[in-house]
Order: structure tokens, then C-alpha cells, then sequence
């Protein structure tokens, strides 16, 4: 009867008596939700346009940031650097179109999917070889990106929200509706969902798929960009960070990798039942849940929705 | 669309595309071998053939899928080794495909509209604003694609993703894009396969009325003798990759190698 209580009685209780906590605990599952979604997003872009669940992604979110703190290191301006980590994407963008996709061109999958590992160790390589190995800090305030926190007294306590994570919040969620609106909306974002659909078809009707996947991958490489300044403000800009790619996958399960909606809406169950899990559930056997909730949640989904919360319908006949 | 004798100063019966010495193997097996004929502005030019004698394959080195190792394609005056999709598409080659390929997850309005990508010259700035002139060209190529729709009497299904329609309407749907991209030539592969008698009415009166109304060259496989033998002009016959006859309707019924292809020969 204790374990039952514990697990179903005890949690609420507790919510109830510190709301300020709770809050505390929600607003930080938001905000990792809220980053998890960026790195999601890299993905579903890419695997709309192309079917390749693109392994790179986490590596390219280093490589960026890795790229903008390198050169600042060098002795360039904070904003000519961003521009040159821009310009960076989108060289590497039509690179991996010109080198890696158009030769393999009606492959199948699986083999762009290892093609994308390929990509993965070029540009570990390349990073290591350029900027060095060491972990570096995020030129945050170079960039003009807000530090310390908002103490808010509320709920007879006090809620402590960081600067930086609110930025980030609002960064994405700017990025996020523009992009919803560039597919949506324009001549480009239409040829996307129809390269997305069919190969050929998007061929016979003009579309050029070379320039759409470049398009694609470097529309991933800026987010990865973003993803790559907000997580590096946060910690530190290290090879270790492409492990947060990772965390993509249960949002990817969750949202359905066809979907930009569900990539959003995904991050942020995630990031929250993460933060709430750990916080609420996670003393009763020991801490250390955060790392593998995601998964079980995602599973949990899984079992209901195969082709996740807002995954494309597989429409099939027979 | 187009009349006839439209920008490309061709007028009807000139020669549209020419299919010169063509021949197209992967490894060792020889789709196409040395095939020339040609396609004249203004006419509904069938290729038949029994199962197998490279009919899609030529289709798809016409619009640029498959290239050729040897021969040349001349189309509206231009020599080339070999088409791009791209190229074929922006030149005015529309086509359908044998297993229809649709934009599944889009409705059918928008399937119709993607055909009309290449028409679509506004900036993107002002598509993203969805103001100014974006406004007025999307509006413009909206007008343009429920003329087809109209024309294909699809009005019921413009909202439908088109993964939901029976197999007729989707062949259909795909027809309308391809005229979206107001062709000079239109390449249709097996339009009626599947179908029953009553679709296949329809489906030949479109495509009689797309060559009188529009004056659009035709090119078109079909198994259906009966149906290629009312519609076409002209029909050139495959086996095995050669071509073995070229001609009207009348000559070509009347030819012994086709007869012996169709029904086989005693040896």
C-alpha cells in the first residue's frame, strides 16, 4: 500500500503544497522541451524532403556552434562570425547535396541513412582538425544574449526564471512559426512536400531536387545553428553535445518525423514529463530517471500511435 | 494553354520531337535498341507493344529519367544526347506514370497546383507575405487550375488528398497536373490501365479533347488496341526494344510483324 501511495497519492500532494516548485519544475521541463524541439525539427526537415533520417543532425548542431566560437577565437567580429557559421551551413548544405545525395540518388534508404554517418565523422574530423578539440565557451554576451535570472514571487514562494532560457523560448518559437509558414505558404514550401511525396513526380512536374535537398539541409544546418548557440550558452560548446541528438528520438517517436507540429508539441511533452518525472517520481527508486523517461514515454505512445502524435496517416489502398 | 503554331513557331504537322537511332541498356540487358521515329506537332502518337518491349523506357528517355548510351533526341530544333528532368519539364514535357505518382499526403487542388511550379515566377519575398503581386499570380494560376479541374469534371474531389480517391480519379487527377504545366508535348503512359469500360470513355475523351481544344501533342502507350487504334494518328510499335512497324492505324493493323508479335508465330 506504501508503493502505491507513493506512486499515485504522494507526488500530487506534494505539487499541491509547493505550487512554486512545481512551476520551477515545469517552466525548466519547457525550456529543455523547448530545445529538444529545435533539434527534432533538424530532423523531420530532412526526413520530409529526402526519407534520410539524417544521424548528422546532432553533429552539425556542434559543428555550427563550434564554427561561430572558433572563429570568434580567431580574432573575428561576434556577428561577421555568425554569418561565416552561416555561410559555413550552407557551403556544407550544397556539399552534402552535390557529394552525398545526388550520387546516390534512388537509393535505398538505409543507405543514405549510412551515408549520413559518413557525413557524421567528416565533419567530427573536420572540427577537431580546425577549431581543436576542447570544449569552448558559447560567446553569449558577444552576442548580445541576455544572462542572469527573473526572480518571480509567486505561489507564496519564489520562481527563478534564467534570462537565456526565455530567449531561447521566444528564438525558437519565432524560427519555428517561420518556418511553419515557409512551408506552408510559399511556391518552395509547396515543391518540399511534393519532392516529399514523390521522387519522380516532383521531377516530371520541373520541381529541381537537387536544389530543394540543398534548400532542406541548409534550412537544417541554420537550426542546427540556433540549437547549437542556445545549448552552448547554457553548458559549453563540446564534441560531447551531439549526444543531445539523442534526446531527439523519443520526441521524433512522439511527434511523428513528418511533422513540424508534432516535433514541437513532442519536445515539450518530453522536456516536461523529463523535469516532472525526475523532480516528483524520481526518489522513489534512487534519482536518475531523466535519462531514460523519454524513451518509456515515447514507448507508451508508440503502442497507441504507431505513426506518432501528428505523423503523416499512412494512406494505403488495397 | 497554347494554340497551335504557339511560341515555338512550330505549326501542326511539323516534326515536334525526333527520336534518332536511340538505344538505352542497364548492364547487359538491352532495353532500346537503335529506335528512331519521330513526333509531329499536333498529333496523338501511340506506342504499343506487348509486355516488356520498351515502351516506358522510352518515355522516360524522352523527359530525361533514362539516358540513352547512344542516339540523340531533337526537340523543337534543339540536338541533344540527353534530356534532364528538369529541362524536359521546363521545355514543356509533361507526363503521367504507368503506377500513377501522386503527391499522396496533398489534395487534389494541390497536386493540379504543383504542376504549375515552373509557371510560378513571383519573388519570394512577396510569397512570404502573401501580398502584392504573389497575390495576384497566386490568384491567376488558381484560375488556371479549376479551369482544368472543370475540365476534368473533378470539382467534386478538390479538397480530397488524393490517397484517398479510387485508382480512375487518381489517374485523372495526375492527368490534370500534367496539363497544369500547359505542355507542348504530353506523355501519357498507359491512361486507362486498370480501368473499366465507362472510365475508359472518359478518359478518351479527355484526351481527344485536350489535342482539339488545346492543340497539344500527344505521345501516349496504351494495351488497349481498340482504344489506341480510335485515338491515334499515328503508331509506332516496339518488340523486344526495336522497332518493328511505324505508321496510321490502317498500315499498321495490317502489318505481318505486328500480327506475329501480338499473336505469336508458328515455327
Amino acid at each position: 500500500m506504501n508503493i502505491l501511495y507513493a506512486l499515485f497519492v504522494d507526488p500530487w500532494v506534494q505539487m499541491g503544497q509547493a505550487p512554486d516548485l512545481l512551476v520551477q519544475t515545469l517552466w525548466e521541463g519547457l525550456v529543455s522541451g523547448v530545445l529538444y524541439a529545435l533539434i527534432a525539427l533538424g530532423f523531420v526537415l530532412i526526413f520530409k524532403a529526402s526519407g534520410v533520417f539524417n544521424f548528422a543532425q546532432g553533429i552539425m548542431v556542434v559543428f555550427s556552434a563550434l564554427t561561430l566560437v572558433g572563429l570568434h577565437e580567431m580574432g573575428v567580429p561576434a556577428f561577421l562570425a555568425l554569418g561565416l557559421a552561416v555561410a559555413v551551413m550552407f557551403v556544407l548544405a550544397v556539399a552534402v547535396e552535390r557529394v552525398v545525395l545526388r550520387p546516390l540518388v534512388n537509393q535505398p534508404d538505409i543507405i543514405l541513412f549510412m551515408a549520413t554517418f559518413g557525413i557524421t565523422y567528416v565533419l567530427i574530423g573536420l572540427g577537431e582538425l580546425i577549431f581543436g578539440g576542447n570544449p569552448k565557451r558559447m560567446i553569449a554576451d558577444e552576442l548580445y544574449l541576455p544572462k542572469g535570472a527573473i526572480d518571480l514571487k509567486i505561489l507564496g514562494g519564489f520562481v527563478s526564471l534564467q534570462k537565456i532560457d526565455i530567449a531561447a523560448a521566444v528564438i525558437a518559437a519565432v524560427m519555428i512559426a517561420a518556418l511553419a509558414f515557409f512551408f506552408q505558404k510559399t511556391r518552395i514550401g509547396r515543391a518540399l512536400r511534393a519532392v516529399a511525396d514523390s521522387h519522380k513526380a516532383a521531377l516530371s512536374v520541373g520541381i529541381s531536387l537537387n536544389q530543394i535537398w540543398a534548400i532542406v539541409w541548409f534550412t537544417a544546418g541554420i537550426v542546427a545553428l540556433v540549437t547549437g548557440i542556445m545549448w552552448g550558452a547554457r553548458s559549453e560548446v563540446s564534441f560531447s553535445l551531439q549526444v543531445i541528438a539523442l534526446k531527439a528520438l523519443p520526441v521524433l517517436i512522439l511527434g511523428g518525423f513528418t511533422s513540424v507540429p508534432g516535433a514541437i508539441v513532442g519536445g515539450l511533452i518530453i522536456g516536461i514529463g523529463e523535469k516532472l518525472g525526475e523532480f516528483y517520481w524520481g526518489p522513489l527508486v534512487g534519482g536518475g530517471i531523466e535519462s531514460w523517461l523519454a524513451y518509456g514515454i515515447a514507448l507508451a505512445f508508440l503502442l497507441f500511435r504507431p505513426q506518432g502524435l501528428f505523423g503523416e496517416k499512412i494512406i494505403e489502398r488495397i | 494553354m497554347r494554340a497551335p503554331g504557339g511560341k515555338d513557331g512550330l505549326v501542326a504537322g511539323d516534326v515536334l520531337l525526333a527520336v534518332d537511332n536511340v538505344s538505352l541498356s542497364f548492364g547487359g540487358v538491352k532495353a532500346i535498341t537503335e529506335v528512331s521515329f519521330d513526333i509531329r506537332k499536333g498529333e496523338i502518337r501511340a506506342i504499343i507493344g506487348p509486355n516488356g518491349a520498351g515502351k516506358t523506357s522510352m518515355l522516360n528517355v524522352i523527359n530525361g529519367f533514362y539516358h540513352p548510351q547512344q542516339g540523340r533526341i531533337t526537340y523543337k530544333g534543339a540536338t541533344r544526347q540527353k534530356m534532364r528532368p528538369y529541362v524536359a519539364a521546363s521545355q514543356g514535357i509533361s507526363r503521367t506514370f504507368q503506377n500513377v505518382a501522386l503527391f499522396k499526403g496533398m489534395s487534389t487542388l494541390d497536386n493540379i497546383m504543383a504542376g504549375r511550379t515552373l509557371k510560378m515566377q513571383g519573388s519570394f519575398f512577396w510569397q512570404l507575405f502573401r501580398h502584392g503581386p504573389a497575390m495576384r499570380e497566386e490568384i491567376e494560376h488558381r484560375r488556371k487550375v479549376e479551369e482544368i479541374i472543370d475540365f476534368l469534371e473533378i470539382q467534386a474531389i478538390r479538397k480530397t488528398p488524393v490517397g484517398k480517391l479510387p485508382y480512375g480519379l487518381q489517374k485523372r487527377v495526375e492527368l490534370g497536373r500534367a496539363l497544369a504545366m500547359e505542355p507542348d508535348l504530353l506523355l501519357l503512359d498507359e491512361p486507362m490501365a486498370g480501368m473499366n469500360l465507362e472510365e475508359k470513355e472518359d478518359m478518351s475523351r479527355f484526351i481527344l479533347d485536350v489535342n482539339n481544344q488545346y492543340g497539344t501533342t500527344i505521345a501516349l502507350i496504351e494495351h488497349d488496341i481498340g482504344v489506341v487504334m480510335d485515338l491515334s494518328d499515328r503508331i509506332v510499335v516496339l518488340e523486344y526494344g526495336r522497332k518493328i512497324a511505324d505508321g496510321t492505324p490502317d498500315q499498321v493493323k495490317s502489318d505481318q510483324k505486328v500480327i506475329d508479335a501480338y499473336l505469336g508465330v508458328s515455327h
